[in-house]
């Protein structure tokens, strides 16, 4: 048989394996996806998110360009190996089938080239342009190899402090990948040097090989290298499907549908496999982790529990112990919704019926006023009387007739209950809630607790209902626009902290800093923003112990001291707390703020 | 012979090891920080279980610390501890051949627990507020009128781990109900309420005095926590409980709120820690080389505990404590 040699059969049935596996998974997915998932998908296909999306999947799954503005280097590792592969495959796949007349050729015939055309010459000048090409694209290769080796060893050069720990089957996935290139650079040196022929790179090792091992060894050394080639390419295709090499091909399905519409909710779907298997594993999020970085807790981090959540092995330890932060989400560069698959496997894992809990939320209307204006304590702020009190100053100042939602007593808004999983509970609360809202007939809810704005913006339709929700934050500045509130400018200097529900949960960054700014100088944490630190009293994690929200609150204050800020400003009542525990400098929540300096 | 020894406090536990210390024929120096000694017991009205007045004690410690000639040095504050002595915060060094740290601790600031409103509502007091009015001779509200009904809260900085203290502070049980009875005895007619969620008699007649404030002065004690103070408009204080015995939520309008405050480890702890044997409890309390058998030696053989320094305790304790360092101290001078 023309092109074929026994070598070639590891490789071919790695091959198979791992086609039959991808396609089997992918089938299976789309179809268990739910109906209305499948119509979201149906209806994008012929918009220009297409194009979008292909556009994306170049400068991401091959040109990884979000890990190269996280560090070059590590940007070029992920590129030479994941572009550098992909052109070796297209470039070979033209010099095949240039040099077949473009005539069928097997799949092998082009991965096995140098082998099966032992015979081309450099001469005419496109053979060795073709053999130029490959060999630098191989060395383009090399490199990323080379770069994989080094990060093992120093990590921190790559821009990354820790590591994923990998699993054995990773491990073998990652050895047989570490081989592949050297072996076919071996491979193809030495038939290029048996036939002297080859380009730079081939060609140079092919004559040193030449020159130690003799015409002779080289020849009888030629069928091992090939053998060992194909073999290491049959280990890393079957593993390939079972291991973290799963995302090479996931990422694309997933940007295709991300780019359509699709997300993650609060209960487990068919699409969050494409999420789980889209993660490549690379750590990258292990580092932007508090809980890793004061705390201690290593096992626990977004790679961890998403692994643990693809092989089945997920347990509540690992599920429960997370800040819902966000920070990693913030840094994950494949950007996998990891607080939403986070949340819908703790409700997959807790929620349960709820009869008879919630039986008292019956009647429990303790509000009071009759404006139109509505607002909305939440438990954190009734604990922190202090807001409360600035608050109703504000309200007063402003002339506004609020109703008050719960300053005597009221139910949950539901988010605590959410972020434990238990979302059918929490649904009892903001039905309840929402019942209130539209009884007391309100135009507009303000809330000073992030928690329970998050909750009240994305759950409870409320715009639906002709209510607009606000920050209280957007409120004050809101009122400052309008004239019906002004303030002292004053001389102190504060740091902010950006609440995680607030900044990355809910987008508002903007509105603090203005208020701030209007009654005093603001100095700037180092990590803020986007990238804020969390104050380790997250109501979203139920497996953390006091100790260890306390290391993380230490670790907040230190930033926060390095400021060298007067006082700390928040706009979470339950940040309020959580700072106090980490830092000697007071802690104000920002209704404090601008309530002590109303002109 | 005549070997020095820097007495960090001039609390009773620092009193008592200087005199002890003097007795044994050894030269003790006093430095306390406030301008006068006696510690936090200067603000203390009366002591529990027996009603003492604070002052009989004091005085009776000041007295013989003036006899025997003890040299006190007020308004100094201690900076570090040295290999050789100690330094002050103005720089001056002072040798010595032991010093004892008697340093005591701090009153937890019941602002932290910021749900009670303590410092924001008129009418919400701790134990130390509570004590000054004793001093006065007068319990009253802000208005100055008297009040009828009095709540007070127990373990406010105690077992609470979300301000960091942990720990138990033993003292504020008997304190709470010493000064339930004492308001009842200003104004008998008052109802007085006391929330706890253990109560912890460890001492002699504690138990006796728990009973007697029931069955004698009427207290009502309710098991449950206040979780939340706010106030009314005319300036008392709605506070939202459970009664965990009964199993219901309960809410009541008092005329007055008293936070019996715990006691935090002082924060010089963290300042004299770190060098020369001294180490720390996770709680700030510094630790003793051994619970047992050397409960006032630190990790260095020339540096020594007595009283709350290294845990809450009573005073008849810290007393006994300074006795125990003293010897230590002369142990170690004389071998």
């Amino acid at each position: 048989m023309k092109y074929y040699d026994h070598f070639v059969l590891p490789f071919l049935i790695g091959a198979i394996v791992l086609f039959a596996v991808v396609l089997y998974k992918y089938v299976r997915w789309f179809w268990l996806l739910p109906p209305e998932d499948k119509r979201t998908f149906r209806r994008g296909i012929f918009t220009r998110k297409t194009f979008g999306a292909v556009g994306e999947v170049f400068s991401e799954s091959l040109l990884h360009r979000r890990i190269f503005r996280a560090n070059p280097l590590l940007g070029y590792m992920h590129m030479s190996l994941a572009f550098g592969w992909f052109l070796l495959i297209v470039v070979g796949w033209m010099e095949t089938s240039y040099f077949m007349r473009w005539g069928f050729a097997p799949i092998h015939t082009h991965i096995f080239f140098k082998y099966f055309f032992s015979g081309v010459q450099n001469e005419p000048y496109y053979a060795a342009g073709y053999a130029f090409a490959m060999d630098f694209l191989l060395l383009f290769v090399l490199s990323g190899v080379a770069l994989a080796w080094f990060k093992r060893v120093r990590s921190r050069a790559m821009g990354m402090r820790r590591t994923t720990r990998h699993t054995a089957g990773d491990r073998v996935a990652l050895s047989a990948l570490w081989f592949i290139f050297p072996a076919r650079l071996v491979a193809e040196s030495t038939t290029s040097g048996i036939y002297g022929n080859g380009s730079f790179l081939t060609g140079s090792v092919g004559r040193a090989l030449s020159a130690g091992l003799g015409p002779g060894g080289l020849a009888a050394f030629e069928p091992y290298a090939w053998w060992f080639y194909s073999i290491v390419l049959a280990v890393f295709f079957i593993a390939m499907p079972f291991s973290r090499y799963m995302h090479i091909f996931t990422e694309i399905p997933l940007i295709f549908m991300r780019r359509y519409g699709l997300h993650s909710g609060d209960k487990q779907k068919s699409y969050d496999h494409f999420q789980i298997e889209a993660c490549s594993r690379c750590g990258i999020c292990i580092d932007p982790c508090q809980l890793q970085r004061d705390a201690g807790v290593d096992s626990v981090q977004s790679v961890y529990f998403l692994r643990d959540r693809r092989y089945g092995r997920l347990t509540e330890a690992v599920a429960d112990n997370c800040l819902m932060c966000g920070r990693c989400e913030q840094a994950c560069p494949v950007g996998i919704e990891l607080n939403a698959l986070r949340l819908n496997a703790r409700d997959d894992m807790r929620n349960g019926a709820a009869e008879g809990r919630y039986d008292y939320v019956k009647g429990a209307d303790r509000s009071a006023g009759e404006g139109r204006v509505g607002y909305f304590a939440g438990c954190m702020t009734l604990l922190t009387p202090r807001i409360l009190d600035a608050m109703r100053r504000i309200f007063e100042a402003s002339g506004e007739a609020v109703w008050w939602a719960d300053k005597d007593g009221g139910v949950c808004c539901g988010r605590p209950l959410k972020l434990s999983g238990e979302v059918d509970a929490a649904a009892k609360m903001m039905d309840y809630n929402k019942g209130l809202f539209a009884r007391h007939g309100i135009t507009t809810l303000v809330t000073s607790c992030p928690i329970c704005l998050k909750v009240f913006r994305e759950d409870y339709g409320l715009q639906e209902m002709g209510i607009r929700v606000l920050h209280h934050s957007e409120y004050m500045l809101g009122l400052i626009r309008e004239g019906r509130l002004r303030l002292k400018p004053g001389a102190t200097v504060y740091t902010y902290h950006d609440p995680c529900e607030l900044g990355r949960g809910c987008g508002i960054y903007d509105e603090p800093r203005e208020l701030i700014s209007g009654v005093g100088r603001l100095v700037e944490v180092a990590e803020n923003r986007e990238r804020a630190f969390c104050c380790g009293g997250s109501v979203a994690n139920t497996a953390l112990d006091d100790d260890g929200q306390r290391a993380i609150s230490r670790g907040l204050g230190t930033a926060l001291r390095a400021t060298g800020a007067e006082a700390v400003v928040t706009a979470c009542p339950l940040c309020k707390k959580s700072i106090v525990r980490g830092t000697p400098q007071p802690v104000y929540d920002l209704a404090e703020v601008v309530a002590g300096s109303l002109a | 012979m005549n070997k020095k020894v820097v007495v960090i406090g001039g609390g009773v536990a620092g009193m008592q090891t200087a005199l002890t210390l003097s007795e044994l024929g050894l030269t003790p120096v006093i430095i306390e920080k406030e301008a006068s000694t006696g510690g936090k017991l200067c603000k203390w009205h009366k002591l529990f279980p027996t009603l003492t007045p604070a002052s009989e004690v004091l005085d009776g410690l000041r007295r013989r610390v003036s006899e025997a000639g003890i040299e006190v040095m007020t308004g100094r504050t201690v900076g570090r501890i040295t290999d050789s002595g100690v330094e002050l915060e103005d720089g001056t060094a002072l040798a010595c051949d032991a010093t004892a740290v008697c340093t005591g601790f701090d009153i937890f600031d019941a602002t932290l627990k910021e749900e009670y409103g303590y410092g924001m509502y008129d009418n919400v007091f701790t134990t130390v507020d509570l004590e000054e009015m004793f001093n006065r001779g007068e319990v009253r509200m802000v208005n100055g009128e008297k009040p009828r009904r009095v709540a007070f809260l127990h373990c406010v900085g105690s077992r609470d781990e979300k301000v960091n203290q942990r720990h138990c502070s033993r003292v504020c049980c008997i304190t709470g109900v010493k000064q339930a009875m004492e308001v009842k005895q200003m104004i008998p007619d008052a109802e007085v309420f006391n929330f706890y969620m253990d109560m912890r008699m460890f001492g002699p007649g504690y138990e006796e005095m728990y009973r007697q404030a029931q069955y004698e002065y009427n207290i009502q004690f309710i098991r449950g926590r206040i979780s939340e103070a706010s106030q009314t408009i005319d300036r008392r204080v709605q506070i939202k409980a459970e009664d965990t015995l009964v199993g219901r939520p309960l809410k009541m309008t008092v005329d007055m709120l008293v936070l019996i405050v715990g006691m935090k480890a002082g924060a010089s702890n963290e300042r004299l820690g770190g060098c020369c044997g001294v180490d720390l409890y996770p709680s700030g309390f510094v630790r003793p080389a051994d619970q047992f058998l050397r409960n006032v030696c630190s990790g260095s053989e020339r540096v020594f505990y007595a009283g709350t320094v290294s845990a809450p305790k009573n005073v008849g304790e810290s007393i006994n404590e300074g006795i125990a360092a003293a010897y230590k101290i002369s142990r170690y001078l004389n071998r």
